[in-house]
């Protein structure tokens, strides 16, 4: 099958996709690709018909009954156009695209090991979905992992979600809308399919990441494009208003994404990606002219590990930071903190590798081990997740169908223990994360799209 | 289907927020705005991988605040920035680098813009083409249309806007200066009142169902119109709307003009969907009625 040359910005990527003219014998899917897609679930959900032979019949008939009745409410009939709703003299058609490209399978995007009850949990954010797994799955199979349970469907609300919590001891799970629904939402072990979320909470947009500080009874969630970290009440729901939200200039919070609140050592751990702006007001709902003081300019600062106190409130500094060049920190997505070894691992997606430090430590100090290499099977490491009753280091991957599962002091290019698959094996991903403009490079006949 | 390249990594200066993009065929470069980092980022054409752009808009000087969307014009070598963080458009020169400051700026309560989403230029017809979208009292949703080298407070010399535009909410743009058509992606989903951490979504219904792409509004299209003869509340002269088109809310849009297609990423199926319309690409045809 030929790559489609994409350029992407794929959550701050880049991606060059070529148009696919020149083959068009290429952009014949794989057959085995195609009978699995047709196999699945999610196939029969998105093409508004039941799936052949669904690996889980009654949830694939549940999300199409949905999706059925959500268009009727709407009053949009299945593969067309209501009569009213065509614009008089318009000229076109419905045409359908003469090329596509999307994933459709899902991708994993956070993640969290709950080792008391052998659960592992990743957010889908390709297909909006979260997926269980037990925690002994995995293999060398080619063939996709299967799920303990699989929340998908209209009931769930999950936009494009990013980071995963799990509470062992209440069977939940939480996840975030990063982006379309601003939402946390939370769902129990026995839900599966099309189910609504057991409690939901209004976040920030662009909230990326959530951490629970079970004794305290809090969560602590970071906000990308407010420079902040925000708590709430754990079981907080709709709209309240969080206890507290260390936010501001002295903060060193940076375009933060994942967030570990250590109550062990009352701190609040926080990975940036060193990018950073003076939010103003700029929605469709703001005044327009805002008053916030003295101009700023944007700032490229370099990515960091920030750890501020756990009732930090406020533009407080941080009580440390590690950060410098030594580090090889490079768009450090999630983190884990290993409280026994006292080691913090960070899924450093730059340069596909996971990266541990002494939770302790500070300043422009060395990794004490660093995961990476072609054997590792790392690619795009999104959630990294350290099960230390198990001796287990798990670690998601956006930039493939995969998780991948090693021992938890593992150094170097080493092979993963096991992989767990949500597609057939060498299904390619498109690298989308809400794919939001495109332009034509008329040079290399190929299509740029950012996210 | 797996990209051919990419650009990622920290010395790129990309952010993972980035709802615009363009290309500079004349000089071979990508160019892209960093919203998160008040920046503009200029790529090479050929770049790829962890590569660093080769120059970079950002400083006190280029009043650049949350840099949303981009576009080049060639022949006169500048580079438009639409900046919804202070309600403005910003043009540099086409060479700009580091703290820079604009050649021209657009904003004021005269321009009615606010959250600026999308522009375009027509160097052919000295156009300058920008959607906003506002969700205040009075305010204005739509395409608007001032002369290339306005500036300051000014007022837009159109606007198209309205119910018969069928636009509810507007993302990227794109023009083509060969014919004078406007491509417009109308994402049309809702968007909700920003969060202040004192009081969270004031005045949103607790018990609203909030948008999400599995609850998705009314659906969006691409829609065209004419740059030079289209002004007020008029529909668009074509669409591409419906089930069958795979979109549903089209958050962009470009244009191969050589082969006729218009292309559209989605931002429910995540995807990227081509469409074959050489009739909107031929200058030489009557202007669609």
């Amino acid at each position: 099958m030929r790559r489609i040359s994409l350029l992407s910005v794929a959550a701050g990527v880049l991606l060059l996709f070529g148009t696919g003219r020149s083959a068009p014998e290429a952009s014949a899917p794989d057959p085995a690709v195609a009978a699995a897609f047709a196999d699945s679930t999610m196939a029969g959900a998105l093409a508004g018909s039941p799936a052949r032979q669904p690996r889980w019949g009654a949830l694939a008939e549940d999300c199409y009954a949905d999706a059925v009745a959500l268009a009727a409410l709407q009053g949009a009939p299945l593969g067309g156009v209501a009569a009213g709703d065509w614009p008089p003299g318009a000229i076109g058609g419905l045409i359908p695209p003469i090329r596509s490209v999307s994933d459709p399978f899902p991708t994993f995007d956070g993640m969290a090991v709950d080792s008391e009850n052998d659960r592992v949990i990743f957010s889908d954010e390709n297909r909006h979905s979260m997926l269980v797994y037990d925690r002994a799955a995995g293999s060398f199979s080619n063939d996709p992992t299967e799920p303990v349970q699989w929340v998908v469907g209209p009931k769930t609300r999950l936009g494009y979600i990013a980071g995963v919590e799990v509470d062992p001891k209440r069977k939940e799970f939480y996840t975030v809308n990063n982006d379309s629904g601003d939402l946390l939402t939370v769902f129990g072990y026995g839900d599966h399919g099309n189910v609504e979320p057991k409690r939901t909470l209004v976040t920030p947009h662009q909230s990326w990441d959530v951490s629970l500080a079970a004794t305290r009874d809090e969560i602590a969630i970071s906000v990308q494009q407010s420079n902040a970290i925000s708590i709430y009440r754990r079981a907080a729901t709709g709209r309240a208003a969080p206890l507290r939200t260390i936010r501001g200039l002295a903060t060193e919070l940076e375009d933060p994404h994942g967030v570990y609140f250590d109550e062990t050592h009352d701190e609040i751990i926080t990975a940036n990606h060193g990018n950073w702006t003076q939010i103003r007001p700029y929605t469709a709902y703001d005044q327009r002219a805002t008053d916030v003081g003295e101009y700023k300019s944007g700032a490229f600062h370099p990515s960091s590990i920030t750890f501020h106190a756990a009732d930090a409130n406020g533009n407080v500094p941080p009580l440390r930071a590690i950060e410098g060049e030594a580090t090889g920190l490079n768009w450090p997505m999630g983190i884990d903190v290993d409280l026994q070894h006292d080691e913090i691992a960070v899924a450093n997606y730059g340069d596909n590798s996971i990266r541990f430090f002494r939770r302790g430590g500070r300043g422009g100090q060395q990794p004490l081990r660093v995961i990476r290499g072609a054997a590792t099977e790392i690619v795009g490491p999104v959630s990294v997740a350290i099960d230390v009753k198990n001796d287990e280091l798990w670690v998601a991957n956006y930039g493939a169908h995969t998780a991948v599962v090693f021992a938890r002091a593992a150094n170097g290019n080493v092979k993963p223990k096991r992989i767990v698959r949500n597609a057939p094996a060498h299904a390619p991903t498109c690298g989308f994360t809400n794919a939001s403009a495109a332009a034509y490079d008329s040079k290399r006949d190929a299509i740029l799209v950012p996210n | 289907m797996a990209p051919a390249r990419v650009i990622q990594g920290q010395l790129t200066h990309l952010s993972r927020t980035t709802h615009g993009i363009a290309y500079d065929a004349t000089d071979d470069e990508i160019i892209a705005p960093n919203p998160l980092a008040a920046a503009v980022v200029i790529f090479r054409g050929g770049a790829t991988g962890e590569e660093a752009p080769i120059r970079t808009i950002q400083g006190v000087r280029t009043g650049l605040s949350r840099p949303e969307t981009v576009a080049v014009d060639e022949k006169n070598d500048e580079i438009i920035v639409g900046d919804p963080g202070d309600r403005r458009v910003l043009v540099y020169r086409g060479n700009a680098d580091r703290d820079a400051a604009p050649i021209r700026t657009i904003q004021g309560p005269k321009t009615k813009l606010l959250q600026i989403v999308g522009v375009a230029v027509d160097p052919n017809r000295d156009l300058l083409v920008v959607s906003s979208y506002s969700r205040l009292p009075g305010g204005i949703t739509g395409i608007f249309i001032f002369g290339r080298t306005d500036q300051g407070d000014v007022a837009p010399r159109r606007v198209i806007a309205g119910p018969k535009t069928g636009i509810a909410r507007l993302r990227q743009i794109a023009l083509d200066p060969a014919t004078g058509k406007i491509f417009a992606a109308a994402i049309n989903n809702e968007y909700l009142p920003p969060y202040d951490v004192d009081k969270p979504r004031a005045g949103l219904d607790p018990n609203v169902d909030l948008p999400s792409p599995w609850n998705t509004g009314p659906e969006g299209f691409i829609g065209v119109w004419d740059v030079e003869n289209d002004d007020g509340d008029v529909p668009p002269r074509s669409i591409i709307k419906g089930r069958s088109t795979g979109l549903v809310h089209p958050a962009g849009v470009t244009f191969n003009a050589k082969d006729g297609e218009v292309i559209a990423p989605d931002a429910i199926w995540n995807g990227l969907f081509t469409f074959l319309k050489p009739e909107l690409f031929n200058p030489a045809v009557p202007r669609i009625p």
